[in-house]
């Protein structure tokens, strides 16, 4: 089918830029590692309701692992701008190439990049503690691919509809703080007082971290995982198309 | 001419802003022959760029319609695409890969196997000279190779009509007229070629035929030599002392003079046009010495397609460069 071969074009065409320069790819996968190095030792300290200090990396790796999803997709709009200026978007957007395929080729480079990331950063946690339940663990997977497709669409989009770093920066840096805070990735949000746990609820990442601490404990049919997805594949599917939208219309 | 390639009737762009409606593109009808350089001449902000994306499917028009190879481009933009090649002010090539590599996705992009796309690239590398730089990263690419690749990637697909958006700004002299062989020779190979430039000489060198367009309307159109030829015979451009103090009124005695077809000036020169170059100057320097006005320079030239402009629109084109405004 056209569209899957021009996917798959597009695809390679992002994946040669990491494969050439593995450095980005290979910085971004120390960095949750420096967290469960420098950050994940403090925990061990606290009374978190239902986590002794042996398993507490089982609350602290979902949380990062969907974190490091969501921050992979939100910034890809810096690049989209760069190919924005180059003229490259405009050009692929001369070719009878289909809309969407030019919006999936790059969030499937992303998506198996953030994939490489969690995986390493899973493998290199189960030796200081972490517990993985596969089936559970093959869930969550399935959250934080649909969690990076979402914000890599968007944040490709939101490059392409904005044109300038300055114009994107504000936006991205202000959702990027209060949905990594009111995820509870850091301190699960039971800590929280109430008012700001109703603010939770509106925050994607907040049901994938949820669902993501009962999927690696192996509770994969809790109401949390279904709530999670009921949430999050809606909001998939709407901001996928949304963005696809913006390639048909941008004035790039 | 023959059947037109691309054809746009009573083609209008308007945008909304805070000021009111601006009026892009206002009205443009264009038609281009199969096999013709086209020039699409104005300056910064008449509304170029907007009436190109249009034609290039990037943008809906208001209202009016654009047929390019018998498509209707609004309604079959897909089909259109198939048969144009585009080349926007930004270039296109994609900085990371190799200049083969962008060859290679493009065609591959338009349906070509990975053999045909491969023979196609090394056909392009050597009619373009890429041959020393097409193996690198386009990172590495001075701004005339940069160019260079750009429009083999537009022409990649064999397209009928190619769309070049002001190729040669940011090119130095050398690299220019290097890329104007480079877009002959693909007028030798049959491919139409739609231009738009702010530059007189790049469309009097390369256009079969050129519109001009200011201020979203076409002001004229014809082939370069007969655009020059409507000015008629020669162009005088005197440049006198004091001209601030007593332009106006030397300008209404040469108007009176009978060689005298057309007069315009400007902060700094007199333009008169005449018939007869020769005999007027003679008749001017006798006009102003009577009139005890110095003369700083004179020149008689025969008229350029910024006399062309000047007359159609009251100003010079490289005045209105100055300020480069406008919507793109």
């Amino acid at each position: 089918m056209k569209i899957l071969h021009d996917i798959r074009l597009l695809f390679w065409r992002k994946m040669m830029e990491t494969l050439r320069n593995p450095i980005y790819i290979i910085v971004s996968m120390l960095t949750p590692v420096v967290y469960l190095l420098l950050f994940s030792p403090l925990l061990k300290k606290l009374s978190i309701p239902g986590y002794t200090s042996k398993d507490i990396l089982n609350l602290f790796v979902p949380g990062l692992l969907v974190i490091v999803a969501f921050l992979s997709g939100l910034f890809v709009g810096y690049t989209m701008i760069d190919e924005v200026k180059t003229g490259v978007i405009e050009r692929f957007r001369v070719t009878p190439v289909s809309r969407f395929a030019l919006l999936a080729g790059r969030v499937l480079r992303d998506l198996v990049n953030t994939l490489v990331i969690v995986i390493f950063f899973t493998l290199v946690a189960i030796p200081f503690g972490f517990h993985v339940h596969v089936l559970g663990y093959i869930v969550l997977l399935m959250l934080v691919a649909m969690l990076l497709i979402t914000t890599s669409s968007f944040g490709n989009a939101l490059g392409l509809i904005l044109k300038d770093e300055d114009r994107l920066s504000p936006i991205v840096q202000g959702i990027n703080l209060p949905i990594i805070l009111l995820s509870g990735m850091l301190l699960p949000m039971v800590l929280a007082p109430t008012w700001l746990q109703v603010i939770a609820h509106f925050n994607p990442a907040f049901y994938a971290v949820e669902a993501g601490r009962l999927l690696v404990a192996g509770h994969v049919f809790r109401a949390q995982v279904g709530e999670a997805f009921l949430f999050m594949v809606p909001m998939t599917v709407i901001v996928v198309a949304w963005a696809t939208k913006a390639f048909n219309n941008a004035l790039s | 001419m023959s059947k037109p390639v691309v054809l746009s009737k009573n083609l209008k762009k308007y945008f909304n802003s805070k000021k009111g409606v601006v009026k892009a593109v206002d009205g443009v009808n264009l038609s281009v022959g199969q096999g013709e350089i086209f020039g699409f001449l104005g300056p910064n902000g008449a509304g170029k760029t907007t009436t190109l994306r249009m034609l290039a499917t990037l943008m809906v028009p208001t209202s009016g319609s654009i047929t390019i190879a018998g498509y209707d481009v609004v309604k079959n933009p897909d089909e259109v695409r198939r048969h144009i090649g585009y080349v926007g002010q930004n270039g296109g090539s994609d900085r990371p890969a190799t200049g083969v590599e962008n060859l290679l996705l493009q065609g591959r992009l338009y349906g070509m196997s990975y053999s045909e796309a491969m023979a196609r690239a090394k056909e392009l590398v050597k009619l373009l000279q890429l041959e020393d730089f097409a193996d690198r990263i386009v990172y590495t690419y001075s701004g005339g190779q940069r160019r260079r690749l750009d429009v083999a990637i537009g022409i990649m697909h064999r397209p009928e009509v190619l769309f070049l958006d002001e190729p040669t700004v940011g090119l130095d002299p050398q690299n220019r007229a290097n890329l104007w062989e480079e877009i002959a020779k693909l007028k030798a190979q049959g491919v139409t070629i739609f231009l738009t430039t702010h530059y007189l000489e790049e469309a009097d060198a390369l256009s079969d035929r050129l519109t001009i367009i200011d201020q979203g309307k076409i002001v004229t159109e014809g082939t370069p030599k007969a655009l020059k030829k409507e000015v008629g015979g020669d162009c005088i451009t005197i440049k006198i002392e004091h001209q601030k103090e007593v332009g106006k009124e030397l300008i209404d005695l040469l108007k009176k003079e009978a060689s005298t077809q057309y007069i315009t000036e400007d902060s700094e020169f007199i333009k008169i046009y005449v018939k007869n170059g020769a005999a007027a100057v003679i008749r001017l320097t006798e006009l102003l010495n009577q009139q005890k006005l110095k003369l700083h320079s004179i020149t008689v030239t025969e008229p350029s397609l910024d006399d062309v402009f000047l007359k159609k629109t009251g100003y010079l084109l490289r005045d209105k460069d100055v300020d480069e405004g406008g919507h793109r």
